[in-house]
C-alpha cells in the first residue's frame, strides 16, 4: 500500500531524513521509533503534505500513486490519515462542525454525495460513544480548552469517522496518562483491519504494549538504523537508542 | 426650538466647520483617513441628503428636522455644541434629517429601519426616555460622499441596540459620527459590519454619565481590493461603576485598509469603572495594511482597564490541520477567516441581523479567501 525509497526530505534547506526506505502493506500495524531528532515528525508530514517539507531524492507510492503529487486535502480523500502529535485549536469552529465539513469534503472529492446532517449526526455520536467523547465535548470550539486526552481521543474518533486506508499515528501517546493511553489504544485497535494500514511513530515503547505492531522500524538520524519484530521494542527499552543506533553506525 | 436657536446652533457649528477646514491625514484622528485628499476640489459641499424609514415601530415618535415648529424633546437634545468638525458640518451645511423619540418606559418590540441614501449631509437624533428599549437597524446606502451626524440619548435604565450594516461601495465616501450619552443604569449595545469603499469611516463618542451606564461595541470588517474601513471610538467614563468593552476584527486583503483607533477616558472620579478593548486584524496580502490603535486615559482610581490590539496572517498550522483533515485549501481559509471574525459577531443579539451579517461576511469571505 505504502512503498517509501530512498526519501530524502529537507526543511529549509536542511537534510532531515537521508535516504529513508520502508513499505507497508494493508491489514500491517507498523512502528516507527526513533530518539528525538531522528526525523520522526518529518516522516509524518511529509506523508500527509505539509508545506516546507521537500523531498529532495526518492519517492512515496501509495497504492502504485505518486503521493508527493497530491495536496493534502486529495490525500485525505484518497485515505491518508495523520493522527497529529498536537492537535490545533480552532476557536470559532464547532468540532461537530468541523467533523461534517471535512467528512463531507472527502466524500466530495470521492465523487460522493453529501451526509446530510442528520446522518452525520447519527454517525459521529455512535463513535464517540466509545471513546467516552461526550456530546457538549461535540459542540465546543475544535480542540479548545480540551485536555491532552481529549484531543488524541478526537483525533482517534475522527480515524473512525473518515476510516481511513493509511493511517499514522504520530507520538499519539504523548502527554497521556495511564488510563487515557489505554483508551486512545483501544479506540486504535478496534480499527486494524485486514484492508488498512497503519504506521505508529513514536518515542516510547509503553505504548507499543497495547497497540503491538508487525513489525518495527528504529529510525535515527533520518535512516532506517533497525528492524524486527515486537520484541525490538523491548531490547530498545532495556538498552536505549544509543545502543541500537550505536551497533548501526 | 425656535428659528433663532436653531440659527445660533447651525452658526456656531459653521464657525467650527470654518476654524479647522476638512480633516486631513495630518490631524492625528484622520491619520488613516485623508478626507480632504478623496474629496479634493468638490470639499463638503452643502446638499442635504436623505433618510428614509422602512417602517416606524408603534410607540416611537417621529420628526422631520426639515419642518418648523419641532416638538420640545427636539429643542432640548438637538444639536449639542461640538467640536467635532464632520459633526459640526453636517448640522452647518445640511437642512434636515430625523429625530425619533421612544417614549418613557416603552419596549419597542419591533426594530427601526432606518436608511440613509444619496450624497451630501445630514442630521439625526435618537431618544430613548427613561425605561425605554429599541432596536435600531442602520443601512448604509451607497453615496458620491455623505455625512451623517447621528446624536442618541439613553435615559436612565433605557437599553438600545444599533446594529450598522455598511455593504461594499466601490468609489463611496461615508463618514458618520455618532454622539452617544448614556444615563445610569442605560445600556448601548452596538455592532458594525463594514465591507469597505474609498473611503469609511463611523466615528462614535460614547459618554457614560450614569452609575451602572455600559456600552458594548463590536464590529467586524472584510475588506478586499483598495477598501478603506475606519471605526474611531472615544468612550468617556463620566461617572464611577460603569462599564465599556469594545471588540473589533478585520480581515484586510489586496491592498485594503483596515483602522481602528479607540480611545477610552476614564474621567476623574469615575472610581471602579471596568472597560475592556480589543482589535485584531488578519491580513491576506503583502499590501493590505491595519492600523490597530487603542489607547488608555485614565484620572480615576481603582479602575479595571485593559486593551490589546494583535495584526497576523492566517495561522499555518490551524489551515494545514484542516487541508490534512480533507478541506481543499479556500474552503479551510474561509473557515479560519469566518471562526475568527465570528466571537465579534455573536455579540449581535438580534437574531435576524446576526444571520443578515453573517451572510454578507459570509459572501465576503468567499471573494477573499
Amino acid at each position: 500500500m505504502l512503498e517509501i525509497k530512498n526519501l530524502h526530505v529537507a526543511v529549509d534547506g536542511k537534510e532531515i531524513l537521508k535516504g529513508l526506505t520502508l513499505s507497508i502493506e494493508a491489514g500491517e500495524v507498523h512502528a516507527i521509533m526513533g530518539p528525538n531528532g531522528s526525523g520522526k515528525s518529518t516522516l509524518s508530514y511529509v506523508l500527509a503534505g505539509r508545506a516546507g517539507y521537500d523531498i529532495t531524492e526518492g519517492s512515496i507510492r501509495y497504492n502504485g500513486e505518486d503521493l508527493a503529487a497530491l495536496a493534502p486535502e486529495a490525500r485525505a480523500a484518497k485515505g491518508v490519515f495523520l493522527a497529529m502529535q498536537y492537535p490545533v485549536e480552532i476557536p470559532g469552529v464547532t468540532t461537530m462542525t468541523f467533523l461534517k465539513t471535512a467528512l463531507n469534503s472527502q466524500r466530495r472529492q470521492r465523487g460522493e454525495s453529501d451526509l446530510e446532517a442528520v446522518a452525520v449526526l447519527k454517525l459521529v455520536r455512535a463513535k464517540a460513544k466509545t471513546l467516552n467523547i461526550s456530546e457538549e465535548m461535540l459542540k465546543r470550539a475544535l480542540n479548545v480548552g480540551f485536555s491532552g486526552g481529549e484531543k488524541k481521543r478526537l483525533e482517534i474518533l475522527q480515524m473512525a469517522i473518515f476510516e481511513p486506508k493509511l493511517a499514522i499515528l504520530d507520538e499519539t501517546d504523548s502527554g497521556l496518562d495511564i488510563d487515557a493511553l489505554r483508551l486512545v489504544a483501544e479506540g486504535v485497535n478496534a480499527l486494524r483491519d485486514p484492508s488498512r494500514a497503519m504506521l505508529v511513530i513514536t518515542h516510547y515503547q509503553r505504548l507499543l504494549d497495547y497497540i503491538v505492531p508487525d513489525r518495527i522500524h528504529v529510525l535515527a538520524k533520518g535512516r532506517i538504523v533497525a528492524e524486527g519484530g515486537k520484541e525490538l521494542a523491548l531490547e530498545l527499552e532495556a538498552k536505549g537508542y544509543e545502543h541500537i543506533v550505536g551497533q548501526a553506525a | 426650538m425656535t428659528l433663532a436657536l436653531n440659527l445660533d446652533r447651525k452658526a456656531a457649528a459653521a464657525a467650527v466647520v470654518h476654524a479647522h477646514g476638512v480633516p486631513h491625514r495630518r490631524i492625528e484622528e484622520w491619520k488613516y483617513s485623508d478626507l480632504k485628499a478623496v474629496l479634493g476640489e468638490k470639499g463638503l459641499g452643502a446638499v442635504t441628503a436623505e433618510w428614509l424609514v422602512g417602517n416606524l415601530p408603534t410607540g416611537v415618535e417621529m420628526f422631520d428636522l426639515s419642518e418648523p415648529h419641532p416638538p420640545a424633546w427636539v429643542a432640548t437634545h438637538f444639536a449639542r455644541a461640538t467640536q467635532n468638525v464632520m459633526s459640526a458640518a453636517s448640522l452647518a451645511l445640511s437642512a434636515g434629517g430625523v429625530a425619533f423619540r421612544v417614549p418613557k418606559g416603552a419596549k419597542i418590540a419591533d426594530p427601526l429601519k432606518l436608511d440613509f441614501t444619496g450624497p451630501g449631509h445630514v442630521r439625526a437624533l435618537l431618544v430613548l426616555e427613561d425605561g425605554a428599549s429599541l432596536t435600531l437597524l442602520e443601512g448604509v446606502g451607497a453615496a458620491d460622499f455623505r455625512n451623517v451626524g447621528f446624536e442618541i440619548v439613553i435615559g436612565t435604565g433605557a437599553s438600545l441596540e444599533h446594529v450598522r450594516i455598511s455593504p461594499e461601495a466601490g468609489d463611496a465616501v461615508l463618514v458618520e459620527e455618532a454622539h452617544v450619552r448614556i444615563a445610569a443604569g442605560g445600556r448601548y449595545r452596538a455592532h458594525f459590519a463594514g465591507f469597505g469603499s474609498k473611503l469609511s469611516r463611523m466615528e462614535l463618542e460614547i459618554e457614560l454619565d450614569g452609575a451602572g451606564a455600559q456600552a458594548h461595541l463590536s464590529g467586524v470588517s472584510v475588506l478586499d481590493g483598495k477598501r478603506h474601513s475606519d471605526v474611531t471610538t472615544h468612550v468617556i467614563h463620566r461617572h464611577g461603576d460603569t462599564t465599556s468593552s469594545q471588540l473589533f476584527k478585520h480581515v484586510a486583503g489586496g491592498q485594503a485598509r483596515a483602522v481602528y483607533q479607540g480611545k477610552v477616558t476614564v474621567a476623574k472620579g469615575a472610581d471602579g469603572s471596568d472597560s475592556v478593548q480589543t482589535a485584531k486584524a488578519l491580513l491576506l496580502g503583502e499590501s493590505a495594511e491595519a492600523d490597530l490603535k487603542p489607547e488608555l486615559e485614565i484620572f480615576a482610581d481603582d479602575v479595571k482597564c485593559a486593551h490589546g490590539a494583535a495584526v497576523g496572517d492566517l495561522d499555518a498550522d490551524s489551515l494545514f490541520y484542516l487541508r490534512a483533515r480533507g478541506i481543499p485549501e479556500a474552503e479551510a481559509r474561509g473557515l479560519l477567516l469566518h471562526a475568527f471574525l465570528e466571537d465579534a459577531l455573536a455579540e449581535i443579539a438580534n437574531t435576524d441581523q446576526r444571520e443578515l451579517a453573517r451572510n454578507e461576511l459570509l459572501a465576503a469571505l468567499r471573494a477573499i479567501a
